[in-house]
């Protein structure tokens, strides 16, 4: 076995066995904790995908995590009350089944995706990030002028979704549904960036004028890992609003994008495991600063700009080696 | 008619608020080829210290020579602390950087002067309204801060056209191994462009003080159509800014005043009023957005 | 001269008040190592720059078998068979050397739209992979990082790649740029191995490579073709020795 596997197999059985332990030691609070954390590394590890493989430096990612956790709130919101969500071609009530919710809510973001992608990705380098920030941000402003979902102060579910043979509103249950669609997604992910496809991405994002010198057409490449990216961190999205059973447009504020890229630095980029750790690294800082504190960000600041000049291979990078990068 | 006129004047003035803005980040993007996310705080620093002076001397005058040097001082410090340090990084780097930044000067803030908004008050001299025409009568500050970027457009353009180190700055924006080339102390004038931007940034902010609230996070939601305009006017191109500034602060006044009653005029009142608040808000992403499929480096790009 | 392969006429491209290009013509005829040699600053990475679609023309055409390929881009006439390497190294730095040649295989495999099985899994490139990598005498190195490769070696994987799905025109910008004598004499020598396999455009510092390389050479001034002709007569050419020869380096 080399250190990464070593790395990766430990984080996965501290996952696994987390719940049990947690209500053993009688700390049934670090499930939901931990939770929002796997949640977060969901989407951290889906901007990777942009980040650290195809060079695509998205200053907008949040906005699809907000797609995505809206798609729940909207459907929630519609099969709660009188009023159908739609009734042309066919009548639809909106929905509060998983099965359903999940995956529309994973499609929806894709769909933003495939056009802030399909419109930015015209550009390269400081115009990228500029154009996704904007896209997210007009997101967010469109979403607080829906005054219908609550506007500026967002939307409540009552419950969270069902979902055949679990019960959601169960801590445990809920953690291992969030720490599935991790395991799945960190899966397909890895199989994606070792794949033609993803040696193509990762091409294109080391040296994009030479990828075009061999004859192909990087663009659609990145669109689709955009595309991906985009559509994992709705699901992601979709679990956090079912999480906090509430919505609103601050889910797309784009410190929320920079707090994401802040997890995949922070864990090590291009490392897809990484950001799982970066993502809970930070927010156990966060948690634990803003328990002293409520001015933590005074200390995370500078403690951002230290670790972007001196550190530069991320934590994974330290605990698995060198090997750490390409999945 | 006059109300037309009115919010004419009101575009005009985000559009010169927008042009202090991208005027100096532009420049810095182009010259530096360094992307930037702090500008917003040399705003917000801009306005507080503005406002904190204002409020202990009762000079506006004064309030806006403190607002000024405290923004850019802050400029030419952050370059040399941090930003130096990035020139020669990756994209990723720097916005990750100085994302730092705006949490550290965002929080510095909320320390210092707490997470209530502060007030500013329009100088006494200015607090009057001024008949343009019969009927319409318009707030002389506003008059006031539109005279005075239409000014400061005006020295930037004799400099940049007419002294040394302009030329020295339009050479580097638009080909950077130039100034090299030519013999210039490069790390010098890349505090010195740093530090007008931050410069033009406090200005906008302690100008917008009195019309808008100083509260943290007030330069992030400029930051980001500052993006917009540099987007739409093609990096590096203080042109360019001037034209997506005046485009971007037009647009989104005029949009937010007129699309209401435009569409009434087709739909139902209600419904017209929750699309209208919903396409005011997204237009000037929608005008990026087409803008950029008809060009993609902006209205006037600079680099080749 | 029946088999040409490349007719360059009239190419013309300007940058502002400079004139890059003037009214450049060439022919190249299948299965000869054509030299293009000039002063510094001559233009030669232009012309390259302009055969290759990395940069359009301002006038002029550029026909490949007979085909107007002007207004193509880089990579319409990549697929048609032109393949070049960088004056300045231009490889994928942070790929293995394997990831690197497989990258330049997929290319040749219509769309690379495969998103489970791992990429050296797929048979083509089982196949293709260590004969490439042979070619070039990278075998060895196949699990390196490409930035740790010595300047002569991604050099070689530069020239490996481009010759990857067997391109009928293989354009060279100063291969020998910036190598040592060893590394020189290396990637001469994998040059002539190619010789007759494919047409190569050779953009040359290095006199002593491209008078024992060249079955042709054009000497280019001021962006212009000022002589064409076997090395011998090139090199007796009065014209080129008063223009380059006599006051080059």
């Amino acid at each position: 076995m080399t250190r990464k596997q070593i790395t990766i197999g430990c984080g996965a059985i501290i996952l696994i066995l987390l719940p049990p332990a947690a209500l053993l030691s009688g700390n049934p609070y670090l499930i939901s904790l931990t939770s929002r954390i796997i949640i977060y590394a969901l989407a951290a590890a889906s901007l990777d995908l942009l980040l650290g493989y195809g060079a695509m430096i998205s200053l907008g990612h949040a906005a699809f995590v907000g797609v995505g956790a809206y798609t729940i709130a909207i459907l929630h919101f519609h099969s709660a009350g009188a009023e159908p969500l739609f009734s042309w071609p066919f009548l639809f009530a909106g929905s509060n089944n998983a099965l359903l919710t999940l995956p529309l809510a994973t499609l929806s973001a894709s769909f933003a995706a495939l056009i802030i992608g399909g419109l930015s990705l015209r550009t390269t380098g400081m115009h990228f990030i500029m154009i996704t920030l904007a896209f997210a941000q007009m997101l967010y402003y469109f979403f607080i002028s829906l005054e219908k979902y609550g506007g500026d102060d967002g939307l409540s579910l009552a419950t969270r979704n069902s979902l055949v043979g679990l019960n959601l509103g169960n801590s445990s249950h809920f953690y291992y549904l969030c720490l599935a669609a991790l395991f799945v997604f960190l899966i397909l992910a890895h199989r994606l960036v070792n794949s033609r496809f993803g040696l193509v991405v990762r091409g294109a994002g080391n040296n994009d004028r030479r990828i075009k010198g061999l004859g192909i057409h990087s663009y659609r490449y990145k669109l689709v890992t955009f595309v991906i990216a985009g559509g994992s961190a709705g699901l992601a999205g979709a679990l956090l609003a079912n999480q906090t059973e509430f919505v609103s447009p601050g889910l797309m504020h784009w410190t929320l994008s920079g707090e994401l890229m802040v997890m995949v630095l922070l864990g090590g980029l291009g490392t897809l495991f990484g950001p799982v750790l970066g993502a809970t690294v930070f927010l156990a800082l966060e948690t634990t600063l803003a328990m002293y504190t409520e001015h933590w960000m005074i200390y995370m600041g500078p403690f951002l700009v230290l670790t972007v000049i001196f550190a530069k291979r991320g934590l994974f990078g330290f605990l698995a080696g060198d090997k750490g990068k390409n999945g | 008619m006059l109300l037309v006129i009115e919010q004419f004047l009101n575009g005009l003035q985000l559009g010169i608020t927008l042009f202090l803005m991208s005027a100096g980040l532009t420049l810095v993007f182009g010259i530096m080829q360094v992307i930037n996310l702090a500008h917003g705080s040399f705003y917000m620093i801009g306005a507080y210290v503005g406002a904190t002076v204002a409020a202990y001397t009762g000079s506006f005058l004064l309030a806006v020579l403190a607002a000024v040097g405290a923004a850019a001082g802050v400029g030419c410090i952050v370059e040399m602390l941090v930003l130096r340090h990035l020139y020669a990084r990756q994209h990723l780097d720097q916005v990750l950087a100085t994302f730092g930044l705006i949490m550290f000067f965002n929080e510095l803030i909320r320390i210092v002067w707490g997470r209530q908004p502060v007030f500013m008050n329009v100088p006494g001299a200015l607090s009057q309204s001024i008949q343009l025409l019969p009927g319409l009568h318009y707030p002389t500050y506003r008059l006031a801060v539109i005279g005075i970027g239409l000014l400061v457009a005006l020295l930037l353009w004799l400099m940049f056209a007419k002294t040394r180190i302009g030329m020295q700055i339009r050479a580097g924006s638009s080909n950077r191994e130039m100034v090299g080339a030519l013999g210039v102390n490069i790390n010098l004038l890349y505090t010195l462009v740093f530090g007008l931007g931050a410069l033009l940034a406090g200005l906008a902010g302690v100008m917008a003080g009195p019309i808008l609230s100083v509260e943290p996070g007030m330069g992030e939601s400029i930051l980001i159509l500052t993006f917009v305009v540099i987007v739409i006017g093609g990096i590096g191109s203080v042109r360019g800014a001037v034209a997506g500034a005046l485009l971007v602060g037009m647009v989104d006044t005029l949009g937010r005043a007129f699309l209401p009653s435009i569409l009434r005029t087709i739909l139902a009142a209600a419904t017209a009023d929750s699309v209208a608040a919903s396409l005011s808000s997204m237009a000037i992403y929608i005008l990026m957005a087409a803008i950029l499929v008809w060009k993609p480096r902006g209205l006037f790009p600079a680099h080749g | 001269m029946a088999d040409i392969l490349l007719k360059v006429s009239g190419l013309h491209k300007s940058f502002g008040a400079l004139l890059a290009t003037n009214n450049f013509s060439l022919t190249l005829t299948r299965g000869h190592i054509h030299a293009l040699i000039g002063p510094n600053g001559a233009g030669k990475t232009t012309v390259v720059n302009q055969l290759s679609g990395d940069m359009p023309v301002d006038s002029g055409t550029i026909q490949f078998h007979g085909r107007d390929i002007t207004r193509l881009k880089s990579y319409q006439r990549a697929r048609l068979g032109i393949a070049r390497s960088f004056q300045i190294t231009h490889i994928f730095e942070n790929l293995t050397v394997a990831e690197n040649m497989g990258l330049a295989i997929c290319t040749g495999l219509g769309h690379n739209f495969r998103f489970w099985r791992n990429w050296q899994n797929a048979a083509a490139i089982k196949n293709e992979l260590p004969l490439a990598l042979e070619r070039v005498d990278l075998l060895h190195r196949a699990e390196l990082s490409a930035r740790h490769l010595s300047h002569g070696e991604k050099r070689q994987l530069e020239v490996g790649m481009a010759l990857i799905g067997k391109p009928e025109l293989l354009i060279l910008d100063e291969p020998m740029a910036g190598l040592g004598p060893g590394g020189t004499v290396e990637l001469a020598k994998l040059i002539k191995k190619q010789k007759g396999q494919v047409t190569i455009l050779l953009v040359e510092h290095d006199m002593d490579v491209v008078f024992s390389l060249a079955d042709r050479v054009t000497v280019l001034v001021y962006g212009e073709n000022v002589a064409t002709g076997t090395p011998d007569e090139i090199r007796h050419n009065s014209v080129v020795r008063k223009a380059y020869l006599g006051e080059g380096e």
